[in-house]
């Protein structure tokens, strides 16, 4: 015989067919800013779901609908053509992109100003006295 | 800062469905019915309703904010339109049967998909990973998440499953 005995070798056709595997990427920590230190993502533990409602006092539940409903509106608003309205009477108009989590820039383009259209701008959220738009 | 700012969520709350008028800086007037005041800004989103039945929504930035007086507690109907309002595009109602039926299929899709899936108690939140929740009518706009990143692939999963099933 030429052929030396080796391994098993497997019958073409049950070669085990790899698995997709989706990874989910770690969770926040949950002390970062946007988050409040005793809510019930900050424990960022399994606990059961009596301990977590337990834990979730009437004020965060509070923070939780109004914040909910304020990104809502947000999302609402991205692609819209928003006016703002700015200190010293100044009025620009712009389609809204997005803002960052602490609500201190909003990111904007076409912003049409008295000198002009400008491309892409960021908008200054402390500059700001109000925006309106419509749904 | 301002006393509207130093206001607790719970206080903002009460706001919500009430008309007000809120004085801003610069001696700017802003009337509406009260959608919501972001927790983190303190900015006050007001909703109108215009005369061609369209609406306008302004957002006054809470450090802006002055005073903010109540002109009329919300009747019936203006509360049903602005529950409704942002939220989940579609506002069809869904039987209870239905609810079962798509929760129990997102979930056989999830765990296809090898995500770890369980649900909370007797509540119809479907829980993702312990970082996601899933309210009924299990649409995309239906997660809540604080980790965007697991948000987004998930709501492209669940997108994926309404095409597939469509």
């Amino acid at each position: 015989m030429l052929l030396k005995p080796g391994p098993p070798m497997q019958a073409p056709g049950s070669i085990p067919i790899p698995v997709p595997v989706l990874r989910l990427p770690r969770g926040p920590d949950g002390y970062s800013r946007g988050f409040a230190p005793d809510g019930r993502r900050a424990l960022a533990k399994p606990a059961g779901p009596d301990t977590q409602a337990c834990g979730e006092s009437q004020e965060q539940r509070a923070r939780a609908v109004l914040r909910e409903r304020f990104l809502r509106s947000l999302l609402a608003m991205g692609g819209r053509q928003v006016s703002f309205t700015l200190h010293e009477g100044v009025h620009v108009t712009a389609c809204f992109g997005a803002t960052d989590l602490d609500v201190a820039n909003f990111y904007v383009s076409q912003l049409q100003t008295p000198i002009g259209v400008q491309a892409e701008a960021l908008l200054r959220c402390s500059d700001m006295i109000a925006y309106t738009f419509k749904p | 800062m301002n006393e509207w700012m130093k206001k607790s969520p719970v206080e903002w709350q009460d706001y919500i469905y009430k008309q007000v008028k809120v004085t801003a800086s610069e001696k700017k007037e802003y009337k509406g019915w009260v959608l919501t005041t972001d927790p983190v800004s303190a900015s006050i989103v007001l909703v109108n309703f215009l005369e061609d039945s369209s609406l306008s929504v302004t957002g006054v930035m809470g450090h802006a904010i002055q005073t903010v007086e109540t002109l009329s507690d919300g009747d019936h109907s203006v509360r049903e339109k602005l529950m409704h309002l942002f939220t989940s595009g579609d506002c069809q109602v869904h039987s209870s049967e239905d609810l079962a039926k798509r929760k129990s299929s997102l979930k056989r899709w999830l765990e296809k998909n090898h995500i770890p899936v369980t649900e909370q108690g007797e509540s119809q939140t479907i829980c993702v990973a312990q970082v996601l929740t899933i309210e009924p009518p299990y649409g995309p706009e239906n997660c809540i998440s604080s980790n965007e990143i697991i948000l987004s692939r998930v709501q492209d999963l669940i997108q994926g499953h309404l095409a597939a099933s469509q």
